[in-house]
């Protein structure tokens, strides 16, 4: 039986305690060995792309030494986190005395929807099922840092009654970026509506990605300008598709 | 007609630009429209080709002059020199403009013909001619329009991307004094009358290079509108600018440099004009300039070249990078304050300009890594924006409270049990202001996220308690 | 090169390189007609004659084909002239309708002509008609075959690889053709002796 554990990001952690539970859940369902990641906070992305070097890393290492304790995959449920951990850790450890964990630990990072693509027979197998047209938004950084696009497509694939329409622009910046998103809201929110009206001149009835930071830059734009869009994550529809 | 430009990048902020920029209705429809249109006609332009391995070979060949620069200088200008031509080297750009304003002054010349150079808006060459009482005449369609509408370009391809048609009718009608007609092709052929007039008359005619061929002295330029080659084909004397970083080894390489650079700049084959200049008129030839002269312009790229940030001389200005940047597609050029807009401004303008004035550029992206993925010669843009942002956070240009506010932060994330606490405290201090389980008005510093967005409350039960 | 590049400005391997000329010449906005040796003058003259070209100037790298044209122009009452004549008259050259040029080689790929200096540097682009003659030996598959000889461009202060005429898109995006360069390129394709 395979092993992994489920490191909830601190968003999944703190703001939407459901993705990580749902991932463990699904894991689970499939006869994976999961359970939760304990004793990690956040992977020092927010500081790190800001160039605050030394407070990613300081932050970072909590989580590092934290994950080198357990064992099988680190299944990640945020893609930019998972990117963080998988591409940028050991540049952030380099000479460090953490260096060679950070390498280990790195190593066996897997993002959401390549842990549940990996166990697609098994996935299937729960009869999972929901109707309505989905559009999918690629995160930048699980994108091209990555390098993940075709496993989430996958996953949704594997659910009877989903549509799967393709945004004609779903690999272009949801507008969050981090601190760019509180830096320049202005430019940051016309990102957003763009993405967004996209979503609604198509009539979907849920736009999925596998990335916290761009769920709530499409969420908290949807919700205050009243749109009907329905950002979730790949986990929340997998939920719903579940036979109760 | 005067040039002379306020310095938006020291008076104001990207902020503050990008906000005027979002305001204006044409160019939030132009832009994308535009910049779409370049990036499906690259898409279907290398369709049935690899274009990862000609991407490959190209950044294979700025690689090798890059990491032996001044070699590939010294043959460049060897070869030149054996051609007649007059090289100069520009440590920086009021050396170079005082290198161009001596040559123009020596050929006497009342008018100056110019062929659209990014290198000549740099080193803000027209200023400094126009006080010497030259009359400066940009031939480039795009670029005239700028000059005589006091404006400046807003894109490295596509100058006046920012512009609807009305405006430059206005523009040139105002140069023509009498109301031109509306189309686009009636404008174009105005201009065209127009400017042919100053190529005839022009002493001196200035352009860019885009590529100087070491092997050679060949020094390549690329148009549609055959400017280039009416610049360096009439006037009794051409100049031209080129950074230094724009060598190429080897003839054979523009077979790869050219489909990169065309293709991914106006998404053609092959642009209309490839003009290769090898030297002065030759005796045989029926016309061409009596004088040829190169100027090689530094202006801080000698130190890009050893420093880590070297990546950023591969550019070929194809402009990819902005047509690609979710960022400058919704608020142009202009709101990067400078010459350089888009992925390339927001790295370029903070290494040639310094942290004090260009830093915050380096923070004006999402990092979303797009221009990564189209840029011709591979430039890893994204990883040097944060190499940027990591320089100005460990130098004096950052502001302090940011500087505070991530030092504390790690310092309390990276003790767990502090980190725990974080989310009952967030959600008891944002409570009395949600309504049902969202925030949409909250108090500094949050209130830049709840501008335009609202903000999901902390869980009641983290994931660590369930 | 080692490798065989793979780019657009490369001839697909097994393509016939004169067919891939003509359809390139035809893709960027260009005219072409396919003539054999003898009827040069003649395809010139009917091309001159569909754009009303009156003021014409001839260059000297028409080689074999010079004095029929030249003959040809005097017969129909066109005023022509060899551009090396004239390139020093500004006003003149200004003025003239159409160019004829021949060209120093072909680009199958991407269905450019190249023309050297000794053409006339602005032979090629100053008038709104340029009319070139391409004999079918000089039609090289792709930009790398061109570039593969450096020692091509040592004899000319100016190569000019033109595709099409000249154009501009710089108002709001819409193409026009004519920018400074000519309005109309018209390519002959003078087939091999048999």
């Amino acid at each position: 039986m395979d092993r992994a554990v489920v490191f909830p990001t601190c968003m999944g952690d703190l703001v939407s305690p459901q993705v990580p539970e749902r991932t463990l859940g699904l894991l689970r369902a499939t006869g994976c060995d999961a359970s939760a990641a304990r004793g990690g906070t956040c992977c020092g992305q927010p500081a790190f792309s800001a160039g605050h070097v030394d407070a990613a890393r300081r932050v970072a290492r909590t989580t590092l030494r934290a994950l080198d304790r357990t064992e099988g995959d680190i299944v990640v449920v945020a893609g930019s986190c998972a990117a963080m951990m998988r591409r940028h850790w050991r540049e952030l450890f380099h000479g460090d005395r953490d260096e060679e964990t950070a390498t280990r630990v790195s190593g066996r990072v897997v993002e959401t929807s390549q842990a549940l693509a990996a166990r697609l027979p098994a996935l299937r197998r729960l009869g999972l099922r929901w109707r309505g047209r989905v559009g999918y938004h690629d995160s930048c950084h699980m994108l091209r840092e990555l390098r993940v696009a075709d496993e989430p497509r996958e996953v949704l694939g594997a659910v009877d009654g989903v549509e799967l329409v393709e945004l004609r622009h779903a690999k272009r910046c949801c507008g969050f970026g981090g601190t760019f998103s509180v830096r320049y809201p202005g430019v940051s929110v016309a990102m957003a509506d763009t993405k967004l009206d996209e979503v609604s001149e198509l009539g979907l009835d849920a736009l999925v990605s596998c990335d916290g930071g761009c769920l709530m830059q499409l969420g908290g734009r949807a919700d205050a300008t009243g749109r009907d869009v329905r950002p979730m994550h790949l986990v929340d529809l997998l939920d719903e598709a579940r036979p109760r | 007609m005067t040039t002379q430009h306020r310095d938006l990048l020291t008076e104001t902020g990207f902020e503050e630009l990008s906000e005027r920029q979002l305001a204006t209705p044409f160019i939030r429809q132009a832009v994308p429209k535009a910049t779409d249109h370049t990036v499906a006609a690259m898409g279907a332009l290398f369709a049935d080709h690899d274009r990862e391995a000609l991407r490959d070979r190209g950044a294979a060949i700025r690689d090798e002059v890059i990491a032996d620069l001044e070699t590939h200088l010294v043959d460049l200008v060897a070869a030149c020199e054996a051609k007649g031509v007059v090289v100069h080297r520009a440590t920086d750009a009021a050396h170079a403009r005082e290198i161009v304003r001596g040559i123009v002054r020596a050929a006497d010349a009342r008018t100056v013909v110019k062929s659209k150079s990014m290198m000549s808006e740099e080193i803000e060459l027209n200023p400094a001619l126009e006080a010497d009482g030259v009359k400066v005449v940009e031939t480039d369609l795009g670029e005239y329009v700028v000059q005589v509408s006091g404006d400046r370009p807003s894109h490295i391809i596509a100058p006046v991307i920012h512009l609807p048609r009305e405006k430059v009718r206005e523009s040139l009608s105002a140069v023509a004094g009498e109301q031109l007609p509306p189309e686009a092709e009636a404008l174009t052929a105005w201009a065209r009358e127009e400017l042919r007039g100053s190529f005839l008359a022009a002493e001196v005619g200035i352009t860019g290079v885009n590529f100087g061929v070491a092997e050679t002295g060949t020094l390549v330029l690329v148009t549609n509108e055959g400017n280039a080659r009416m610049t360096t084909s009439l006037p009794r004397v051409h100049v031209a600018l080129m950074g230094i970083e724009r060598v190429l080894p080897r003839m054979e390489d523009l077979a790869v440099m050219l489909p990169l650079l065309t293709g991914h700049g106006t998404g053609q084959q092959i642009s209309c004009y490839v003009t290769m200049i090898d030297g002065p008129r030759r005796e045989d030839e029926p016309d061409g300039p009596e004088e040829q002269h190169l100027v090689l312009i530094d202006n801080g790229r000698s130190a890009l070249a050893r420093s880590e940030y070297a990546d950023i001389l591969r550019c070929i200005r194809c402009g990819a990078c902005q047509n690609i940047c979710p960022v400058y597609r919704q608020v142009g050029g202009h709101a990067y304050g400078w010459v350089y807009g888009g992925p390339i401004g927001a790295v370029l303008t903070p290494l040639l300009r310094g942290d004090e004035d260009g830093g915050e550029l380096a923070q004006a992206s999402s990092l979303c890594a797009a221009c990564d993925d189209i840029c011709p010669v591979k430039i890893p843009l994204h990883e040097l924006l944060v190499k940027l942002r990591r320089r100005r956070a460990e130098g004096d240009s950052a502001p302090r409270v940011e500087k505070i506010a991530f030092a504390l932060w790690s310092r309390a994330w990276s003790v767990p049990w502090v980190y725990r606490l974080s989310g009952p405290l967030g959600r008891l201090t944002l409570l009395p202001l949600a309504r049902g389980g969202r925030v949409r008005r909250a108090p500094r510093p949050l209130a830049r996220w709840t501008s335009g967005r609202s903000l999901p409350l902390p869980a009641r039960r983290p994931f660590h308690r369930r | 090169m080692t490798r065989r590049l793979d780019a657009p400005t490369e001839l697909a391997p097994g393509a016939d390189p004169l067919a891939a000329f003509a359809a390139g010449v035809t893709r960027s906005a260009a005219g072409v007609g396919r003539v054999a040796a003898r009827d040069v003058a003649g395809a010139v003259m009917d091309v001159l004659g569909r754009h009303g070209a009156r003021s014409v100037a001839l260059s000297a790298d028409l080689g074999p084909h010079l004095d029929a044209v030249a003959a040809a122009c005097r017969d129909a009452g066109l005023d022509a002239e060899r551009y090396d004549a004239i390139a020093a008259d500004r006003a003149r050259i200004g003025a003239l309708d159409a160019t004829v040029t021949g060209c120093t080689a072909a680009i199958a790929a991407t269905g450019s002509v190249v023309l050297g200096a000794g053409a006339g540097r602005a032979a090629g682009l100053i008038a709104p008609l340029h009319v070139c003659v391409v004999r079918a030996e000089q039609v090289l598959g792709g930009l790398s075959d061109l570039f593969a000889d450096p020692g091509r461009f040592a004899s000319s202060s100016l190569t000019a690889l033109q595709t099409g005429p000249s154009r501009s898109a710089d108002i709001e995006k819409t193409l026009v053709i004519g920018a400074h360069g000519p309005c109309a390129v018209e390519v002959l394709l003078v087939e091999a002796t048999a």
